[in-house]
């Protein structure tokens, strides 16, 4: 299921969460781990001068320099280097986002896992860039699943065991489920199926009456016995359920209340480009809040 | 009649440990070295209080604590994490306390006793 895992890495403690969860999931599945760094943009298009993600000074590329970041990266991940099987660690330069969707397209990988923001972006070399924008841009662009730890809690311990597929039943929620179905399938996890009616919203300019919630819950639950059980017939442990609020949060807190270890949700979009490219509120809003790793399913 | 306290934790010098530190403080242990043999004791014992490693054989503590809380007689026990792994606080939300090892017997006396009921 997981043969090839990239890791994209600032190689600071923003990511070390994720860091646990990428060598970990490669130890467990036995993956090929690839470390990914990105470590700075050049100044101008071609530019042996580059700006030090970390030090925000201009340094100039040579051989020498890349060696020493490359030995910095290996000194940040010693110990889990240590007890790691397969796992190369590549360096390049460029802006985030592009160099690890480049890296992507090569290497093809299962999956890509991501950690959360560095949270520097006040004085981010990246000056455009957004709270979690290579991450965002990432998510949006990749042809993988994306595995995202963005708080400390989120990091799983243990494996995959139990999983809640988050649905709107939108088209892009099919190709998450289907890839959710293969993961249940294949790690022999419990699957929980969850949809939010969304209730922060007016609907058809006026707000929804309990028996309206309640009757609209019923209808949810119906589709999603139409829709997906017959299909997970085969999967030994798996329950559904549907409940009203805010989705992000719902979503969060379903997750809690089950003990879940992953969730999986489809975003929305695929259009590339953009500054102003952005995830799914829902799923961008998940991925910030919840106390496990969320995956992206992108097509 | 003394509170039982189920100690879960693969390394038997730790387990040795805390059972000779809860037994001479009064308590009743009980102790496992895998997750699968915790539950199966916890069913049967229903301890007051349970500490439990994260690192294990098989299952890991986060996936004990799952099956612990879906039985309606474990589903409020308390649970201290005890780890050497970093950062282990994270790992189950609802325990009442998270120790790193090596850890301080006093400070642990005090958080047992604090959360036994």
């Amino acid at each position: 299921m997981f043969k090839k895992i990239l890791f994209p890495t600032s190689a600071t403690e923003a990511c070390d969460h994720a860091a646990r969860v990428a060598f970990n999931m490669a130890r467990q599945y036995d993956a090929n781990l690839s470390v990914f760094h990105v470590l700075g943009v050049p100044t101008r298009g071609f530019s042996q001068v580059v700006i030090d993600v970390k030090t925000k000074e201009e340094v100039e590329l040579d051989d020498e320099y890349i060696a020493w970041v490359e030995e910095e990266v290996k000194t940040h991940y010693a110990k889990q280097l240590e007890n790691a099987k397969k796992c190369d660690i590549n360096i390049t330069i460029g802006f985030p986002h592009r160099e690890i969707l480049r890296a992507a397209r090569a290497e093809k990988p299962d999956l890509i896992i991501m950690g959360g923001s560095t949270g520097d972006e006040e004085d981010s070399v990246y000056k455009k860039s957004m709270i979690g924008s290579t991450l965002q841009r990432v998510a949006k662009s990749a042809a993988c699943p994306i595995l995202v730890v963005n708080r400390p809690a989120a990091s799983f311990w243990g494996g995959m065991s139990n999983v809640v597929f988050g649905t709107d039943f939108s088209k892009a929620s099919d190709a998450a489920f289907k890839f959710v179905c293969k993961l249940v399938k294949k790690l022999d996890c419990e699957l929980h199926i969850f949809h939010a009616l969304d209730i922060g919203t007016l609907h058809m300019g006026k707000m929804m009456t309990q028996d309206e919630i309640e009757f609209k819950i019923r209808e949810d639950l119906r589709r999603i016995r139409g829709k997906y059980i017959d299909k997970i017939k085969d999967i030994n442990d798996y329950s559904f359920d549907v409940w009203e609020g805010l989705p992000y949060l719902e979503i969060v807190k379903y997750a809690r209340e089950k003990h879940a270890d992953l969730i999986v949700m489809a975003h929305h979009t695929q259009k590339t480009g953009s500054k102003d490219a952005r995830l799914g509120s829902n799923i961008e809003q998940v991925m910030v809040r919840a106390g496990c790793p969320v995956i992206s399913v992108n097509k | 009649m003394s509170k039982k306290i189920l100690i879960i934790d693969d390394d038997p010098n730790v387990v040795d440990y805390l059972e000779a530190l809860f037994e001479d403080n009064g308590y009743t242990t009980f102790s496992a070295g895998d997750a699968k043999e915790g539950l199966e004791i916890a069913k049967r014992e229903i301890p007051d209080l349970i500490t439990l490693d994260i690192e294990m054989p098989g299952d890991w503590g986060p996936r004990f604590y799952r099956k612990m809380v879906q039985q309606k007689t474990l589903k409020n026990t308390p649970v201290i994490v005890i780890s050497g792994l970093s950062g282990s606080e994270h790992a189950i939300g609802r325990a009442v306390a998270s120790i790193t090892k090596p850890f301080d017997r006093d400070e642990l006396l005090k958080i047992v006793k604090d959360n036994i009921t």
